[in-house]
């Protein structure tokens, strides 16, 4: 499968910043793809490479198998982006806003807008300088999603948006997958990505550090253990890959590396195991791990790339 | 400071919020001072280059005193024993009035409303802040400001040869009318959630009371009745420099208290953010035609063409009115008229009407540069709108609407020349003249797009290019004729005083393509900001 966007070794800079340093993305066709990274580490400059906006100093970018700077006109007809911080027209409705982008975007489809409209509980009659953060992205939202194309690029979308409205969001991007539509979601709000995403890249300082599936990324991090056992146990903290163990009579808790899991919890048995809990890392312990001890992981950073392929 | 921390009142915190506006308008405030004392010398000095004796300032006294432009400068006093100072308060007091009300104005809404909806109150008032500090702040501000703008008016009118009492007269009565605008913006921010709006109604206020201003001065000379129920007529009726008397500023005072007065009432009645007015919504749905770049240009600019037509339309027809008292004569270098005074007058309106419509084309082009850097472009561009599309079309609008406007002050000038001179030739004679400028502020336009296109920080050089064709046109008529050729206003001739040739027409539409062309090349290849 032709992937929907694909970069390679993008730099940009602006003046003495460097704000992209080599960025390889890729992103199949039909995936939900999680753009997940601090702020700063330039998620929204990828972004606006990716749409033409700006033009990388240097690397390769592909999108929808054109060139998103030469090929822009094209490229949009088949593309609907939402950015993080969404700007109206001051003295535009948003109903005005959202059909004007939709007709520019070649049409939009009547019905589905004011189901939209009704779903994000959205008053189009305001002028844009009224409404807060949230329903401008709203807005922006609801035009994105009310116009028929392939790929939907979304910055940070729900940043300003309450719980309630984020479930919204996200039972709407779930029907678009059904669909067989590419979504680039960027975020630094792991959950969201998490309940979302196929797979997911995870940028820092310009760089993509870690990409693949999450059960993948997982993989490659620590499964945390809580186990009640009939003996104290011992010798614990000695296993290869083990970290952190803590004791307390006859309650232990430990993180384990992936390809240590099965000897740490052999080990258990002989104890005898009363009760056992284990659960994956969360996304915020995976970059935490990341972003906390770089040098350990910083070889082994492009994984996810190539078991995904 | 501490002391007022404590006390925990609703003036609390007024001090630091003081000093953080001075700070912020560090340069602001005393820009706005300094510019409006300076034009005292600067009135002073056109006054008495334009009359060079007495004679002929007793002859532009005389021919100001009729009631169409008493409308503009009146009522005035003192003026039988006529000096420059004389006429320089007779016919410019209402320009100072006008310059201290808007500077109040735009002060006090930008340190109140502004900040409110830009959510800037909201972090300041979650702090040890009082209920009416900000209020209390912005006045206070206002109050300092147009205290120093008192102080240098003060001084920069002695220069000018006014007594020190009468300086000083002059300079508390323009204080007080900015005083009185102080307070009504400090009101009608009150009212709308949006400092634009607020500031709107303020100088709608300004220009009701302008109106009624000038009608008494049309009733009489030195004011009828109607005079004396407008906040600037009390200014003027002080009769600075003929019989002078303080009292009627007592009008402005009590008027100012009255009203800031009610600006607190009104703030302790309504919420952070909101207005004592509910904003009104708007269709749900687009109209049919706005479907396009051009569409959105035009219904983001509708507003503003509007206003400027009807702008020019006045002007044009009070310009062209006057046409009729310039026929009975007045020499002065400063028409430049040579032998025909009429055409000589005609021509300048002609002329000035261009520029002010070459204002009208920087304005578009730096509202672009709005709209990228606030985000809003990026939306449009990452439609199947290409870059050529949407400059183009924001172009092709303010080109077309920057032509309209010319030929609708035209018009409006030939109309108002027609019926004072009682010859209907004279609408399509100046409607030609001024269209034919049409080339020359299609270039300004093109090299502002095309500063857009290449430097977009810098697009307030433009400014510059129409400054250094007014500097030329107006003043330096005597420059060396490559340095005239710099500029973009002095190479189509001056009609009707000069005959009409097509060759600086041609080149100048040619010119204006070709800069234009460079400009959309210049946008599609930079980054987008914002
Ligand atoms: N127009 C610009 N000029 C200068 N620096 C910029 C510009 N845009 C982004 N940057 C810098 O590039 C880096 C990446 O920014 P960005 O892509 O916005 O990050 P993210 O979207 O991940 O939060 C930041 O250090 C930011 O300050
Ligand atoms: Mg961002």
């Amino acid at each position: 499968m032709t992937p929907a966007i694909e970069t390679s070794g993008l730099v940009k800079t602006f003046g003495p910043v460097r704000a992209l340093d080599g960025l390889d993305l890729s992103v199949g066709s039909g995936e939900i793809h999680g753009f997940l990274g601090p702020n700063g580490a330039g998620k929204s400059t990828t972004i606006r490479i990716l749409l033409g906006l700006m033009r990388a100093t240097a690397g390769r970018a592909t999108l929808l198998g054109g060139d998103p700077w030469s090929d822009a006109t094209a490229l949009h007809r088949r593309l609907a982006y939402v950015p993080g911080d969404v700007e109206l027209w001051p003295n535009l409705t948003g109903g005005e806003a959202i059909d004007l982008l939709g007709r520019l975007r070649g049409g939009i489809d009547a019905g589905r807008r004011d189901e939209l409209i009704a779903a994000f509980q959205l008053n189009p009659t305001k002028k844009g300088r009224t409404y807060s953060k949230g329903n401008r992205q709203k807005v922006a939202l609801v035009a994105a999603f009310a116009s028929d194309v392939e790929l939907l690029i979304l910055d940070e979308p729900t940043s300003g948006l309450d719980p309630l409205m984020e479930a919204v969001f996200q039972e709407i991007v779930a029907g678009l997958k059904d669909a067989g539509r590419t979504v680039l979601l960027s975020s630094h709000i792991l959950a969201q990505v998490e309940k979302l995403a196929d797979r997911v890249s995870i940028i820092r300082q310009g760089r993509i550090v870690q990409a693949g599936t999450l059960a993948e990324l997982r993989h490659l991090t620590r499964t945390i253990v809580e186990a009640e056992t009939a003996a104290p146990v011992t010798g614990l903290p000695a296993l290869p890959g083990v970290h952190d163990a803590t004791a307390s009579g006859a309650r232990v808790r430990f993180s384990v590396d992936a390809e240590h899991l099965d000897a740490a919890v052999k080990h258990l048995g002989a104890f005898g195991i009363r009760a056992l809990t284990s659960h994956p890392p969360t996304l915020e312990e995976l970059m935490l791990r990341h972003y906390g001890n770089e040098r350990h992981y910083g070889n082994e950073g492009h994984y996810g790339d190539g078991a995904a392929a | 400071m501490s002391a007022t921390m404590t006390r925990g009142g609703a003036l609390t915190g007024t001090g630091i919020l003081l000093g953080l506006a001075l700070r912020r308008d560090r340069i602001k405030l005393p820009a706005w001072t300094l510019i409006i004392a300076l034009f005292v010398p600067y009135f002073a000095t056109v006054a008495a280059r334009t009359n060079p004796t007495p004679e002929a300032l007793r002859r532009t006294m005389d021919m100001m005193d009729v009631p169409m432009l008493r409308l503009f400068t009146g009522p005035s006093y003192g003026t039988g024993d006529l000096t420059v100072q004389r006429y320089l308060i007779a016919v410019y007091f209402v320009e100072f009035l006008l310059g201290a009300a808007l500077m109040n104005i735009l002060l006090i809404a930008r340190h109140t409303r502004a900040e409110e909806q830009s959510g800037r109150a909201e972090l300041i008032r979650a702090a040890v802040v009082g209920r009416h500090a900000p209020l209390t702040a912005a006045l206070l501000l206002s109050v300092i400001t147009t205290a120093v703008l008192a102080g240098l008016m003060t001084v920069t009118a002695i220069g000018a040869g006014l007594p020190a009492g009468s300086a000083l007269l002059f300079a508390v009565a323009t204080a007080a009318t900015g005083l009185v605008f102080a307070g009504v913006t400090a009101v009608s921010v009150q009212l709308t959630e949006h400092a634009r709006a607020a500031a709107g109604i303020a100088g709608g206020v300004l220009g009701v009371v302008w109106v009624i201003r000038g009608a008494g001065a049309v009733q009489d000379t030195e004011g009828g009745g109607l005079t004396w129920l407008s906040p600037l007529g009390w200014s003027q009726l002080t009769r600075v420099l003929a019989d002078e008397r303080w009292w009627p500023l007592g009008l402005s005072a009590a008027l100012t208290a009255v009203l800031v007065t009610a600006a607190y009432a009104l703030a302790a009645r309504r919420d952070l953010g909101a207005g004592v007015v509910a904003t009104r919504s708007g269709p749900a749905s687009a109209p049919g035609w706005l479907r396009s770049p051009a569409a959105l240009s035009l219904r983001l600019q509708r507003s503003s063409i509007l206003w400027w037509s009807g702008s020019l339309v006045a002007g044009g027809l009070v310009f062209g009115a006057l046409a009729g008292s310039m026929r009975d004569g007045l020499a002065t270098d400063f028409l430049d008229a040579g032998p025909d005074v009429l055409s000589g007058y005609l021509s300048l309106m002609v002329v000035g009407m261009s520029f002010i419509v070459g204002i009208f084309a920087i304005l578009a082009v730096t509202r672009l540069r709005t709209e990228e850097v606030r985000g809003r472009i990026a939306p449009l561009l990452t439609t199947p709108t290409s870059r050529w599309a949407w400059l183009g079309s924001s172009l092709l609008v303010t080109a077309a609407a920057a032509v309209t406007l010319l030929a609708l002050s035209g018009l409006a000038l030939g109309a108002g020349a027609a019926l004072s001179l009682g010859d209907g030739g004279y609408v399509g004679e100046l409607t030609g003249a001024v269209l034919a400028r049409a080339p020359e502020i299609l270039l300004l336009l093109a090299i502002t797009l095309a500063l857009y296109g290449f430097a977009p920080r810098a697009v307030a050089v433009a400014w510059a290019v129409l400054a250094y064709g007014g500097f030329v046109r107006f003043w330096a008529t005597d420059l060396p004729a490559a340095l005239k050729a710099l500029s973009l206003f002095d190479h189509i001739p001056r009609m009707p005083i000069e005959g009409f040739t097509p060759t600086p027409l041609v080149t100048l539409t040619v010119l204006a393509a070709g800069v234009t062309l460079l400009g959309l090349y210049g946008f599609r290849r930079r980054d987008l900001d914002g």
